[in-house]
């Protein structure tokens, strides 16, 4: 006896978009149906995943993150090559040295240190600012000059600098990062503004600011279902590919951070293993991009999402 | 006794003050239209003022500049008299801004645009009717008794009443019968005779020997947060015989009804400074109309007032404090008619007061009045009412159904709680457009004076050349590509100047922030998300309806299709679209001359169903996704949508 499967039939898709130049190019959304349902349409890419590096020593990282990049810590150009060693799909270079309240560097030094760091690995570029949305507005437009050409994915742009960070990219030939604090409309509308800059919809990334396994990831994962389910239904506006920045969420919550004890168990295991469920978890929501620190948990994400792209035709 | 003597330059108007008694407090006893949007708390600013001659005590320098202090400029809120003084107010205020706030929202006669409502729009509802007013005169001529009828005096007058007005239970009061046998046979059994009606019964409240020809008359008010409006309505003929408006005296005590319950209930004998201050700006109001008509307060002898839920508790005295609790319920939203006396009316002692009843804590008395004006409970068309004012009222339905509810929209739209936005009357820029970037703006004030400020329309109309000039991105923040003078930074934000110093009449630049900006975009929001919840809530698509009925502050001059730009009103035909100005006051003038009317706005009230927004997420969502020009969802406005 055959059953026949019910399947979902979607006016839209997401956007496919492409990071990075030549053979390490890496190519995210596209698919025509929600996360792995392989039966019912098609997923042409996996969800890719980044090691994140910043161009200083993030001092707050416990020492289990830590001592899988000893050495490079400070040193971007060589933290950028071990990543590379270390499996990343993507690197994402955070500018954490921009920020006013540390070492505010200037938008000549931030956009030094990315051309550096393209300089020495293939693999595609995320460049993400310092947070504070002034200072980006300032930073991004000279990187996105320094890396004119290397087709690199530049965040984060929100509704209050959007403009100038989306007018240098539009320029440069990279994609824009569009972050909202977790709301369907205002992740829309973010969209909406960026496109009438003139950035194609294909060229935009959206960041909904996911929360890690709880500390909200409920929110973020029907947030991303709700963005999901709107692409497939035809809107345009919501149909971008999201990123998720796992690492920079999940290695800040208390199971992280817990040295080893006897009651929660060995801390590296069980925070490799936060990270590696949360971005699983937001795979499954419809995330296309993750962004981890850990290489462990990245090994072990990748090797989920590839049992997952495995067929389930029936 | 007032301690010294206030006069206002401009001008002849004049005032005894106390020395207790703010210059803020001054200006609303002698009717100056000085809005506060802090309630006179000294934050905002507004009441900026200038000391000519005399001395105050001030209290507060609040936003004024060191350089305005010296130049004499004191905030009325926050200033006492300490001698005689003579003040100097903006000219055009003076100039009878408040009779034009009053003409604002009067007949349509004037009116010509097409969107401007139409007696024929509520199907003459009560057009060709014989009048029923709340109270009435007739003559009569009983026949004399003799032995065949010898029914006694009262019986005679009731059947004389039953068989010329067709009413038959009638009551009386003793006053009447102790003088009616002497009355009846010196006038030959020829008199007039007096009735009110309250709740169904009717009563003979005097009988005058002959044929008296003396007018009387009635009073339909709109008691409104900010607003109050009363019409002095001629009963026998049905027509408006002079129309006054002024601010809320309570408006000194807070801006919304929130600020008011709240004081009803903290301050000591809070509850009676409310009441004795509506019904004190509804008496001022009766003594201008009647010095303007020279007739005697005592020839009023009817009341009927349409208030919102909280206006009228706080008329009646009833304390409020639940319409602002959850699960917000009020003492009650049905009243019974009271005496004037007992109101404090200073109007005949005996005349009835009739106050609307409401739905419930945010959809009154004021909300029914403009159901039952525009004719929709009893229309086949699917129509959609809105009442905009410092609450977004709206009722939707036809003659089979109707649902009711209200969203907090803030003042912003009826000029509140901008640094230059007002209320539209005399200098108010009722239109504006921007060119491109800023390059030039031109405007119209309403009386054609020198701008003051901004009102409901013309910030409409900002918002939307704005949008248009791209100065202002979807989301309301200024865009940083446009280089004019116009945009600056005012300390507090950036800026847009709509009119120079030179050419306004403030003594002052006329303009825009972009909190403004962002604040009105809430508000717009807000009307748009209630409109979306309430339409969701039963199944209706915009396409299915009828009509929409405007009503409320905005400004006769509104612009419906810049309304519709925001975001403000659903993308439908424009001719769909009717303004009918204050409907409150014209339902309360309908109940007080149609008897029919009367029973219709108890059933009209009892046949809304209320639907309270503050529960589940839907209106937050769709507030969220309408914080947008024109909307998020672009689909939603299809004309709209290349801008």
């Amino acid at each position: 006896m055959t059953v026949a499967l019910a399947r979902e039939r979607w006016a839209g898709q997401v956007a496919e978009m492409t990071i990075g130049k030549g053979s390490g190019a890496v190519s995210i959304g596209g698919e025509k149906t929600l996360p792995f349902l392989h039966f019912e349409g098609e997923m042409p890419n996996k969800p890719a995943a980044a090691l994140e590096l910043w161009d200083v020593e993030p001092v707050e990282w416990p020492e289990v993150l830590k001592r899988h990049f000893h050495g490079v810590l400070g040193d971007a150009v060589a933290w950028a090559k071990r990543c590379a060693g270390y499996g990343a799909d993507l690197i994402c270079l955070r500018l954490a040295s921009a920020h006013p309240d540390y070492k505010d560097a200037s938008p000549g030094e931030a956009a030094a240190t990315a051309a550096s760091v393209a300089e020495a690995t293939e693999l595609p570029l995320i460049v993400v600012g310092c947070g504070v949305e002034e200072k980006d507005a300032l930073i991004l437009p000279a990187v996105s000059r320094a890396l004119a050409g290397r087709n690199a994915l530049i965040g984060c742009a929100t509704a209050n600098n959007y403009k100038t960070v989306c007018e240098a990219c539009l320029a440069d030939g990279h994609g824009v990062i569009a972050s909202t604090p977790l709301d369907i409309n205002l992740a829309k509308q973010l969209n909406i503004m960026m496109n009438e800059t003139g950035l194609p919809p294909n060229r935009i990334v959206i960041d909904p600011l996911v929360g890690s396994l709880g500390y909200g990831l409920e929110y973020a994962y029907s947030i991303i279902e709700r963005t999901r389910l709107s692409a497939l239904s035809g809107d345009r506006m919501l149909a971008m590919p999201v990123v998720c920045f796992v690492g920079y969420e999940t290695w800040k919550t208390r199971e992280s951070r817990a040295e080893d004890s006897e009651e929660w168990g060995p801390q590296e295991k069980r925070a490799v293993l936060w990270e590696a469920v949360t971005a699983a978890s937001l795979a499954q929501a419809g995330g296309s991009l993750f962004v981890m620190y850990h290489p462990e948990s990245l090994v072990q994400f990748k090797k989920h999402i590839d049992c997952l792209m495995e067929t389930d035709q029936f | 006794m007032p301690d010294f003597l206030v006069r206002f330059f401009p001008g002849e108007k004049q005032a005894g003050a106390s020395v207790d008694e703010s210059l803020y407090q001054v200006f609303i006893k002698t009717g100056l239209p000085v809005d506060a949007s802090c309630g006179g708390k000294g934050n905002c600013g507004r009441c900026k003022i200038k000391i000519r001659e005399g001395k105050v005590k001030s209290l507060k320098q609040g936003t004024l500049t060191d350089e305005e202090v010296e130049r004499g400029y004191v905030l009325a809120c926050q200033s006492f008299p300490r001698s005689d003084l003579v003040v100097e107010v903006a000219e055009a205020l003076i100039a009878g801004g408040i009779d034009r706030a009053a003409e604002d929202m009067i007949s349509e006669e004037c009116l010509s645009d097409e969107n401007l409502w139409e007696s024929s729009d509520n199907a003459g509802l009560f057009e060709g009717n014989a009048l029923t007013p709340l109270y009435v005169k007739f003559y009569l001529e009983l026949p004399k008794p003799d032995e065949n009828d010898a029914e006694d005096d009262l019986g005679r007058l009731e059947r004389g009443v039953c068989k010329k007005t067709g009413v038959c239970r009638l009551t009386t009061n003793l006053d009447v019968i102790r003088s009616l046998p002497a009355t009846l046979r010196s006038a030959d059994w020829k008199v007039t005779v007096s009735m009110s009606e309250i709740e169904n019964n009717f009563e003979i409240t005097g009988v005058e020997p002959g044929r008296t020809e003396r007018k009387y008359y009635g009073i339909a008010v709109d008691v409104g947060t900010t607003t109050v409006v009363v019409h002095l309505v001629d009963l026998e003929s049905g027509e408006t015989a002079g129309v006054k408006g002024a601010y809320n005296g309570q408006s000194v005590f807070g801006d919304d009804v929130i600020s008011r319950i709240v004081y009803a209930g903290d301050s000591p004998r809070g509850l009676e400074s409310l009441r004795n201050a509506v019904a004190g700006t509804i008496n001022s109001l009766v003594e201008e109309l009647v010095k303007e008509t020279k007739i005697e307060a005592e020839d009023i002898k009817a009341a009927v007032c349409a208030g919102n839920t909280t206006m009228t508790h706080l008329l009646l005295g009833v304390d409020p404090a639940n319409i602002r609790l959850e699960p917000y319920t009020p003492a009650a939203n049905r009243f019974p008619a009271i005496k004037a006396e007992e109101a404090g009316l200073k109007i005949f002692p005996g005349s009835p007061v009739l106050c609307l009843p409401g739905v419930a804590s945010y959809v009154g008395g004021d909300t029914t009045a403009g159901v039952l004006f525009t004719g929709m409970a009893f229309s086949d068309r699917l129509t959609l009412f809105i009442d905009v004012g410092t609450n977004g009222e709206m009722v939707l339905g036809n003659k089979d159904w109707l649902v009711s509810c209200a969203c907090s929209a803030g003042p912003a739209f009826e000029g509140v709680g901008l640094k230059y936005g007002m209320r539209a009357m005399n200098g108010a820029i009722d239109h504006i457009s921007i060119g491109g970037c800023g390059s030039g703006v031109s405007y119209t004030t309403i009386g054609s004076v020198p701008p003051l400020g901004i009102c409901g329309s013309g910030l409409i109309d900002c918002i939307a050349s704005m949008r248009k000039a791209g100065i202002i991105d979807r989301n309301g923040n200024f865009t940083k590509g446009c280089n004019t003078f116009r945009i600056r930074d005012s300390g507090e934000g950036k800026e847009f100047v709509l009119v120079g110093t030179g050419e306004a009449g403030c003594g002052s630049d006329i303009t825009i922030s972009e909190p403004e900006v962002k604040n009105l975009m809430r508000s717009k929001a807000a009307v748009f998300a209630g409109i979306r919840c309430i339409l969701k809530m039963v199944g209706v698509s915009f396409a299915d309806i009828d009509r929409v009925i405007i009503a409320g502050g905005f400004g006769r001059n509104i612009r419906i299709k810049d309304a519709v730009s925001i975001g403000l009103l659903p993308d439908i035909p424009l001719e769909k679209y009717k303004y009918v100005g204050n409907s409150a006051v014209k339902g309360a003038k309908t109940v007080l001359l149609h008897r029919q009317a009367r029973e219709w706005i108890d059933d009209i009230a009892g046949r809304i169903t209320y639907i309270e927004l503050s529960t589940g997420n839907d209106f937050m969502e769709e507030f969220i996704s309408a914080l947008f020009i024109p909307h998020t969802d672009l689909n939603l406005f299809p004309s709209v949508r290349g801008g």
